[in-house]
């Protein structure tokens, strides 16, 4: 890290003051909550940094049968809190877990995952697989599904916008999450968040989200449509799995090529459903 | 601009960069047992500890740690009066060149502050943000399990 060119830091009290100083800055100021992406790579034209960790958005809170995080709470605060241990069968605790090495989980916070938003990413996948929604503040207050904010212009939107919460939504239901990486602590090479809702022996809903593809986190609404309806089985998930390998658009990077991605993604969407129909079979 | 904050169970009011690397200023005022290694949040050399959690001080400006408890490895123990951390890294012979060394103890302090009867698993969980290119991580594994029997039986201070 090089902050050579910084030359004030400031601590904004709530999202108003937060939101003034980042207008006054017009471009060279940057928001500073856990600084894991922030502080890591060069700052060239960062002069004023605008601390929003002591604003009060550090919560974890059930909410409408769901539960709602503050953007600045950090992965080990949803971790270590009873609500997001309670939600869905404990799936934030699985997606937390997968997410780089304790002192970094110290570090991290959800909303700097959710705008940094690096296509190899372990939260953005699992936020669209669980249908989060955010909520920030810009000129005007804003609220949409991530799945919607990552299809459009997100990044400009928050480089005038303080992101204030990610509320996720209540599921009957159970998800799991699958990634691979060079190490149990690496980035994704390909990650897969699914979830399933059976009654009676049949799947009721189903939510399948695949990334590190290499390009971000994205729901597979045929694959999810193709498990509606159909009894859970090892017949289901061959086919799902041959489906994905099918349809899911993968590519080539300097980390992995297309064809290895396109097998991977079949086999972590399969082994993804396979524990999500056991916990919502349980 | 002016930061105070505790350094070790010590107030500290000094003057930093804005942009100063908390890592550089711990340095600065001595703590040497903080290394730099990778700059990246990579390698785990420069955990130190924040309101007892750990967290990477090249990672981090100087001003985030105003009101702040910080502890570094100074803080747990001395050479004539060594933490039970570091008496079982001697022990378990977990200790090669020493560069990743305080680090290594550090975030097993935090692992043993929350659990101090962790599975070896837990153990490499809590270490898988640090790197030692010498030891294989056996020894240290072995080594914080050992620190976690002695806290079990009353044997820390």
């Amino acid at each position: 890290m090089d902050g050579g060119r910084i030359h004030r830091f400031h601590v904004a009290r709530d999202v108003e003051e937060a939101l003034s100083l980042l207008s006054a800055y017009g471009g060279k100021g940057a928001l500073l909550a856990g600084g894991v992406d922030l502080l890591r790579g060069p700052l060239a034209r960062v002069e004023g940094l605008i601390d929003i960790t002591r604003m009060g958005l550090s919560s974890v809170a059930e909410a409408r049968g769901g539960v709602t995080v503050g953007a600045t709470s950090t992965l080990t605060q949803i971790l270590e809190s009873p609500a997001a241990r309670r939600y869905v069968r404990g799936i934030l605790v699985e997606v937390m877990r997968a997410v780089a090495v304790p002192p970094l989980r110290n570090m991290a916070t959800l909303g700097g995952a959710l705008v940094s938003a690096h296509p190899w990413a372990d939260l953005p996948t699992a936020l669209v697989a669980l249908g989060a929604e955010a909520r920030w503040r810009g000129e005007k207050e804003g609220k949409a599904p991530v799945e919607d904010l990552y299809r459009g212009e997100f990044r400009k939107t928050f480089r005038t916008a303080v992101l204030i919460e990610v509320s996720l939504p209540p599921w009957d239901g159970a998800f799991a999450y699958e990634k691979v990486g060079r190490t149990r602590y690496d980035i994704a090479l390909v990650n897969a968040c699914c979830g399933l809702g059976i009654e009676d022996g049949t799947i009721r809903w189903a939510r399948v989200a695949v990334g590190a593809r290499p390009d971000r986190g994205e729901r597979l609404p045929e694959i999810e449509a193709a498990l509606v309806g159909r009894e859970p089985g090892e017949k289901l998930w061959t086919e799902i799995q041959e489906l994905v390998e099918a349809r899911v658009e993968v590519g080539d990077d300097r980390r992995a090529g297309r064809a290895w991605r396109r097998k991977t993604a079949g086999v972590l969407v399969r082994r993804a459903l396979i524990r999500a129909a056991r916990g919502a079979a349980a | 601009m002016k930061l105070s904050f505790e350094l070790n169970g010590v107030a500290q009011y000094l003057e930093a960069d804005p942009g100063e690397r908390l890592l550089s200023l711990l340095r600065r005022i001595g703590m040497k047992s903080v290394k730099e290694g990778c700059d990246t949040g990579d390698c785990g050399a420069c955990t130190i500890l924040i309101d007892g959690r750990a967290v990477r001080s090249c990672l981090m400006v100087a001003p985030q740690v105003q009101g702040k408890r910080v502890t570094t490895l100074e803080g747990l123990g001395t050479v004539d009066d060594p933490h039970p951390l570091q008496r079982a890294f001697l022990e378990a012979g977990a200790v090669q060149c020493g560069f990743c060394t305080p680090g290594m103890v550090v975030i097993a302090y935090e692992l043993l502050s929350r659990n101090d009867d962790p599975t070896p698993d837990e153990v490499r969980e809590a270490i898988a943000g640090n790197l030692c290119r010498c030891t294989g991580y056996v020894k240290i594994v072995d080594a914080v399990l050992l620190a976690a029997r002695w806290k079990r039986e009353g044997r820390w201070r």
